[in-house]
């Protein structure tokens, strides 16, 4: 059958292409069909928006979605959510130790979340599931294999948050096409579908991620002029807030896990209802706690400063004011609340854009994007130029760090730089990967070190190393030093300071792997070995009754082979190999297959069928 | 291949940014690896990224009047982009003095979180900073690489004050 559907679509010989927004609250998958980018069912029910919680169970089973969501208050540690937020990061992030009242396991490094059933867990691990899922869903979907896909990430994840978005793709099964920022995959969704062109911005406050981005869209050129944000600000920050204020006018200064995790729920639904109306109450121990829209207004200005500042930054960045801007989408659910919607209004003197349902349009665009990259038929349509959200830059002495590639460099770029070595007879170089703006290492976030040694022994300043550092098209930086002289080069790919190395994702793939691969192995190595018990009955009862038609060698040969074939039966765990057995032997009994028939018309009596020996 | 090369344009400090960028564009188009055909092999993809690449990496100094002057410096054989190379350019003591208080100064409005000060210094700075690109613009038209190295040797201090009072608005705003 593969066949006949590579015939039919030569360039698609793996399956549907989706594109996923692997989101902090929800998570979507859409694909292209029939031209038209669609949302597809990702959760029980046929809910487009899977929300973005795992449940690890005692029992060793693992819950995606509103499955997982429902159990979360009573299972508030081996329930993770808003795992995006931990992506990339370390436990030492002070980030970290704020989100939520996970227990988390010993050791250095990646964050481990210890939860019930079994090992720590990671959040690549996490989010491979959430990304697993989706790919199921897909896959019922389209009846057929998913197996590409364009995967969104926040305009400001640095890199080592892109490269754990990137694993958790490979753990799910993905080859992951390309990372697209999420704001470039918004404006997809409307250059594309609405014929829009000039510049644009695109602002997007998601649950725990807020980016801005001004782009351009000019002549099929879809280029990104400048992006900013916090990868750690959005709509769960609004239900903190109301959280806040409800301990602080209980008086309640220490509270449980349970409570918090039952309130940043209903303050979440009472967020949620303000959005149509003008006050709301949550109840809680059974005392309401009445909320108005002015409250909330209120409460929520200083978050929404913040998105400003960030807005203020990438408008200069890109070189332009407000006002050259000709339209501003709005992405993200938590662009819904009014108080949102008003203040994007204000900073750009214009209401803003939202005809495209903001929960769906970056998986929308992602869709498109999956489809550009590899329908042949429309790789001429339009082209994305993104950017690198964050400076990247090595330690140079005194703890300064020096900037190779700034912020908001069109991508794929490569920059080198020559550094001389600054003692006599030096022989080695620390190399320190930094990323970030701040003018000191210390304040940057730090992304790799290594060492390039085996310069030879010369004068200062006569050693001469060029770094080159490469970010490709996913925004992921690899390095490369090379001492001059001797040509010795050392290439590094950036992960090990807050990822998991190669090898654990190799690791982590291999126990993972879904089983439908084992099932169908397990089930054709069952039909073999009935078919050898088939043919070993047969023959011993053949041997049995007509054995005098065999010389002693045929007939040692063939007992030999019946030996051979019935410890295979047990020991051999390919089920090719076992056929190839079981056709050999039964190739070789074909002679005698033969004399017996002559035998069995001889006697006029009925034997064996060839088919049936 | 120079970055002017690149675009097929003869070195100069004067350059029409709008058309750079339309050019930009259109070569992009020609050459992004993301336009290949999916049969593309590994070579001609790294090709193809090399390729974008160092289109992206010539507009982004192209594109900005300081960095396209210290660039065609360069071409003149005078390298100032680093700290390593700049460090080799005697600068006139006045100037060094003039700088050292100014940075003083920015220090103190920093650890007094004085921000309208710092500001108020770089829009001096920034005047001057003008005027010292403009001087060597026009020495670089002429061909007069010492008074050029001199005027970019300025910019140079120049361009590093402003970039830190952005670094102070940045971290105040965050």
């Amino acid at each position: 059958m593969k066949g006949f559907l590579q015939i039919h679509d030569p360039l698609k010989p793996k399956g549907s292409v989706v594109g996923i927004d692997l989101g902090t609250t929800n998570s979507l998958v859409a694909a292209v069909i029939n031209g038209k980018p669609t949302c597809l069912p990702a959760d029980e029910g046929g809910s487009m928006l899977l929300p973005s919680v795992v449940h690890y169970a005692a029992n060793g089973s693992v819950l995606v979605g509103r499955h997982a969501f429902d159990v979360l208050p009573e299972f508030p540690t081996d329930t993770i959510k808003s795992v995006k937020r931990f992506m990339g990061k370390s436990v030492d992030d002070l980030e970290t130790k704020k989100l939520g009242a996970y227990k988390f396991a010993g050791g250095k490094g990646v964050v481990r979340f210890d939860v019930a059933g079994g090992q720590p867990v990671t959040a690549i691990e996490v989010s491979g599931e959430i990304l697993r899922q989706l790919k199921r869903r897909a896959e019922s979907h389209f009846a057929g294999k998913v197996e590409q896909a364009v995967i969104t990430v926040p305009a400001y994840f640095d890199d080592a948050q892109r490269q754990a978005t990137k694993d958790a793709g490979r753990l799910a099964g993905l080859e992951v096409l390309r990372l697209l920022n999420e704001p470039t995959a918004a404006a997809l969704a409307y250059g594309l579908d609405k014929g829009v062109q000039g510049l644009y911005a695109v602002y997007d406050l998601g649950g725990g991620t807020f980016d801005i981005s001004v782009l351009e869209l000019i002549d099929g050129v879809f280029q990104v002029k400048s992006v900013g944000g916090d990868s750690a600000l959005g709509g769960d920050d609004f239900d903190r807030v109301i959280v806040q204020k409800l301990l602080d006018a209980r008086g309640i200064n220490a509270p449980t896990n349970s409570q918090i995790a039952t309130l940043l729920q209903q303050a979440r639904a009472a967020k949620e209802r303000l959005t149509d109306a003008a006050q709301t109450e949550l109840v809680f121990e059974g005392t309401p706690f009445p909320i108005t829209r002015a409250d909330f207004n209120e409460w929520i200005k200083p978050l929404l400063a913040k998105t400003g500042n960030s807005v203020r930054r990438a408008l200069k960045d890109a070189g332009v004011t407000a006002a050259d801007v000709k339209g501003v989408v709005l992405v993200g659910g938590s662009t819904r609340v009014p108080a949102v919607r008003d203040y994007v209004a204000e900073q750009f003197g214009q209401p803003a854009l939202a005809d495209i349902d903001p929960d769906q349009v970056v998986a929308l665009g992602a869709a498109i994007q999956a489809d550009l990259l590899t329908n042949e038929d429309r790789k001429d349509e339009v082209l994305l130029l993104d950017v690198i959200p964050l400076s990247l830059g090595l330690e140079t002495m005194g703890g300064v760090a020096e900037k190779l590639i700034p912020r908001n460099s069109s991508i794929p770029i490569a920059q080198a730089q020559i550094f001389t070595t600054f003692q006599d007879g030096q022989t080695g170089m620390d190399i320190h990967v930094v990323q970030g703006e701040r003018e000191l290492v210390a304040d940057n976030r730090s992304l790799a070190r290594f060492r390039l040694s085996g310069i030879p022994p010369m004068a200062a300043g006569m050693g001469r190393v060029q770094v080159t550092f490469r970010v490709d098209a996913d925004g992921i930086l690899s390095v490369s030093a090379k001492e001059e002289t001797t040509g010795i080069e050392q290439l590094i790919t950036v992960k090990p300071t807050h990822g998991l190395s190669d090898e654990e994702i190799e690791q982590m793939l291999l126990d993972s792997i879904d089983h439908a691969e084992d099932d169908m192995q397990a089930r054709m190595l069952a039909e073999q070995r009935v078919e050898a018990e088939r043919l070993l009955l047969d023959g011993a009862k053949q041997l049995f009754e007509n054995g005098d038609l065999l010389s002693r060698e045929e007939r040692a040969e063939l007992e030999k082979q019946f030996v051979r074939l019935e410890r295979l039966k047990k020991i051999e765990t390919n089920h090719e190999a076992l056929k190839a057995a079981i056709t050999e032997i039964d190739t070789l009994a074909r002679p005698f297959v033969e004399k017996i028939m002559d035998r069995a018309i001889g006697a006029a009596a009925v034997g064996q069928r060839v088919e049936d020996f | 291949m120079t970055h002017f090369e690149l675009f097929n344009l003869a070195p100069s400090v004067d350059l029409d940014v709008k058309a750079l960028e339309d050019l930009h564009r259109k070569l992009s188009l020609e050459s992004h690896p993301d336009r290949l055909p999916g049969d593309a092999d590994a070579r001609t993809r790294r090709l193809a990224a090399e390729k974008s690449a160092a289109l992206n990496d010539a507009v982004k100094t192209l594109k900005d009047p300081v960095k396209r002057a210290f660039y065609v410096l360069e071409l003149k054989g005078v390298k100032l982009d680093t700290e390593q190379a700049a460090a080799k350019v005697k600068m006139p003591m006045e100037f060094l003095e003039e700088i050292m208080e100014r940075r003083e100064a920015l220090e103190g409005a920093k650890a007094g979180r004085k921000l309208e000060a710092a500001q108020a210094m770089a829009k001096e700075i920034r005047e001057a900073q003008r005027i010292a690109l403009t001087l060597a613009q026009d020495s670089l038209r002429k061909d007069d690489v010492a008074t050029a190295t001199q005027a970019l040797g300025r910019v140079r201090y120049y361009t590093r004050f402003l970039e830190e009072v952005d670094a102070f608005e940045e971290e105040l705003s965050s």
